[in-house]
């Protein structure tokens, strides 16, 4: 125990003064200093490059430095530039720093291999030099990834399918990438922004970047339930990525009704029932299954199925259920319009027939009848009071 | 005494003779001019209409008889006033102007019998106004076909044939009641008015009165006025009572025939019953109005059957 906690003290001692000392390790720096962050680099030829350069002054009175760059191979344009200006010297003042570029305008027939430049300032007391190594190399080619975050997903053949892309552009230039998608025939596809609807052919690639864009994929409504492949093609310049996004369509019943040979209207007698065929078409891509049929029509109006209930109709097939339709006694003589409806779950169909309503005829016969009774009091009339 | 033989002969001697002279009268004349003239004024008017302002309609024909919209003066409403004039007029004097003129004694020694004396006069009555009609509705159709240039489908051809014969009907009514009038008054001038007192009634009077009645005798619920609607048994009584004149069940079977959207009585109802404003086809039409129709025929018979009763019990006196 005691062990311990002469050794703990012994670790904050030593702890204890080693941070003052790195802090006066910092400001110790003394003298003038001509820096840049990567002095070694690769440059393709017929192409300008700038490099950044930066005069750095620690705890010294300023001082005019004269600009000069050594080792320039013939036709090379060497350039120091300052504030965006051709600079021939500069000046830093104490505890500061001066920010400099050095653009090196390569001719494109300049040979390959390393060439060395110096840059070296002149002051009155210091003089300071900083090599640059400069590469001249044919570019890296160019590369891209192509990365869908939700390759596979489902819905049915009335959903949208929205796929969320991720283009990189692992190359050392900013790219113009081309986007192209080869869907199944019908399936219409575009691409957008990630978050907007302006629709793409392309978009700019910044070198090292990466950016997200969304492909949508509207299948036909018609489409069977199927797993459809979608590949998607990203391409810039001499590079391309390629990658597969699929869609699991599931299978949606559709049910559809209409009179038998698409009869849409029918006669009824008032009082009456009627019989009515009607056939349920299941026109989807999944069994319609538990069907309930219903009906609305005006008041007093009695409409029943027979059956009343449909267990499955397979998907392209069609079956026949008779409607018993009542009108009321009352009913007068004209055109009514009751509405069936087919449901299976989350599926519906209604169609509107048209029921003309006659009167029964018997009421006709019954006024002959009247008018046989007038005839016949006339007869008896006659036969009672002629005379001579 | 009873009679021995057909009760129909001498009905072809008596129909004859009296047609002819319906035909030739002045009184026949004037009516007949009277007619024809209004009827060509208002058809008239109701052509220019048509030509002016309906687009396209399947039911052309019969608008020139009921032009659309709320017309005053249409060919059906002067038909329904000038038709009990012109049955009332023919057959006001139809038996006591034989007796005035004592000739009533000498036809029945002829070898004719009362029956076909009634008869022969009711059915040469029935046959001039019938006459009238036609001529009448051949001159409105061709009058149509010139101002229209359009030809009559075949179901406004039968329903301008049924209106034609519910028409007939209605001048049989007229006629028979005439005639019982001037079975049962001596005098020609008291049969008239009391014809024409009849008709005034039951053609202006009652239609207000069986309002009026209907309301007494089922009270119209509160509760529907409110609702700005007709209660349902008033209505009933209402339509029920008015029923009894001629003129009405005359006009509903006419409007079930000639409008073929059956605008008629049973419309607000119908709109209660949720019926979708198509047009009827010509059978429903009838069957609509087949009870009026069945009135007027049967009310016709029947009248004519009282006075026919009447008549064969009176004592003819030279």
């Amino acid at each position: 125990m005691r062990l311990f906690a002469a050794l703990l003290s012994l670790v904050l001692l030593a702890a204890m003064p080693a941070v003052p000392a790195g802090a006066q390790d910092n400001s110790g720096v003394k003298g003038l200093f001509l820096l840049t962050d990567y002095p070694a680099v690769t440059v393709r030829p017929g192409t300008t490059t700038t490099i950044n350069l930066r005069l750095r002054n620690y705890a010294l009175p300023p001082e005019r430095f004269t600009l000069t760059v050594g080792g320039v191979p013939q036709g090379w344009t060497v350039t120091v530039l300052g504030g965006g200006q051709p600079a021939g010297a500069a000046m830093v003042a104490t505890n500061d720093s001066t920010t400099l570029q050095l653009r090196l305008d390569v001719p494109a027939n300049a040979a390959m291999g390393t060439q060395n430049l110096t840059v070296s300032a002149k002051g009155q007391s210091t003089e300071l030099s900083l090599p640059v190594a400069v590469t001249l190399a044919k570019d890296l080619p160019a590369k891209l990834a192509l990365e869908p975050e939700l390759p596979s997903l489902r819905g049915t053949a009335k959903s949208n399918f929205e796929y969320q892309l991720k283009i990189k552009n692992d190359s050392g230039r900013n790219l113009v990438v081309a986007l192209a998608a080869q869907a199944p025939q019908n399936f219409e596809t575009s691409f957008t922004e990630q978050y907007g609807s302006q629709e793409l052919s392309s978009l700019p690639v910044e070198a090292g970047q990466s950016k997200t864009v969304k492909l949508k994929v509207r299948p036909p409504s018609t489409i069977g339930a199927s797993r459809y492949p979608v590949s998607v093609k990203a391409s810039a310049e001499d590079a391309s990525a390629d990658a597969t996004v699929a869609l699991e369509i599931s299978g949606q019943p559709r049910l559809s009704m209409a009179g038998r040979d698409g009869v849409l209207s029918a006669r009824a007698e008032a009082g009456k029932e009627a019989s009515i065929p009607i056939v349920v078409t299941n026109t989807g891509t999944a069994a319609a299954d538990e069907i309930e049929l219903t009906s609305s029509a005006p008041s007093g109006w009695k409409i029943s199925f027979e059956p009343k209930t449909i267990d499955r109709i397979a998907p392209g097939a069609n079956k026949e259920v008779q409607a018993l339709v009542t009108p009321p006694d009352k009913a007068i003589a004209g055109d009514y319009a009751p509405t069936f409806n087919a449901a299976a779950r989350g599926e519906t169909a209604s169609t509107q027939f048209r029921v003309a309503v006659g009167v029964s005829t018997v009421w006709g016969a019954i006024g002959i009848g009247i008018i046989a009774i007038a005839l016949l009091i006339m007869v008896g009339a006659v036969a009672r009071f002629g005379r001579r | 005494m009873q009679r021995e033989g057909s009760p129909w002969r001498g009905l072809s001697v008596v129909y004859f003779r009296e047609l002819f002279d319906h035909l030739t009268s002045v009184r026949m004349l004037v009516l007949q001019f009277l007619v024809v003239l209004l009827g060509g004024a208002v058809v008239y008017f109701a052509a220019e209409q048509i030509r002016n302002t309906t687009a396209e309609d399947p039911f052309l024909f019969l608008r020139l008889f009921a032009p659309p919209g709320q017309s005053l003066l249409s060919f059906v409403l002067v038909l329904s006033i000038l038709v009990p004039i012109l049955a009332i007029g023919l057959g006001f004097d139809a038996i006591n102007g034989e007796y005035n003129r004592r000739t009533m004694s000498r036809i029945l020694a002829q070898p004719i019998y009362r029956d076909a004396l009634l008869f022969g006069k009711f059915l040469a009555g029935l046959s001039t106004i019938a006459i009238a009609l036609v001529t009448l509705w051949l001159l409105v159709i061709g009058f149509g076909l010139l101002r229209l240039g359009v030809p009559p489908s075949g179901e406004e051809i039968g329903r301008l044939f049924i209106f034609l014969l519910v028409t007939i009907a209605y001048a049989g009514i007229w006629l028979a009641l005439a005639v019982t009038f001037s079975v049962f008054f001596r005098s020609t001038a008291t049969a008239a008015l009391v014809a024409l007192g009849l008709w005034l009634f039951l053609a202006l009077l009652w239609p207000a009165l069986a309002q009026m009645l209907g309301e007494v005798i089922s009270p119209s619920d509160i509760r529907f006025a409110q609702l700005g609607l007709p209660t349902p048994d008033t209505l009933a009584w209402q339509q029920g009572l008015s029923r009894v004149s001629p003129g009405t069940l005359y006009g509903e079977a006419v409007v079930a025939m000639l409008n073929p959207d059956a605008q008629s009585m049973t419309t607000l109802l119908a709109q209660f019953q949720g019926r979708i404003g198509a047009p009827l086809p010509l059978d429903q039409s009838i069957m609509q109005a087949w009870p009026q129709m069945v009135s007027l025929i049967a009310g016709t018979i029947l009248l004519y059957v009282i006075g026919y009763v009447a008549f064969q019990r009176q004592e003819v006196r030279a």
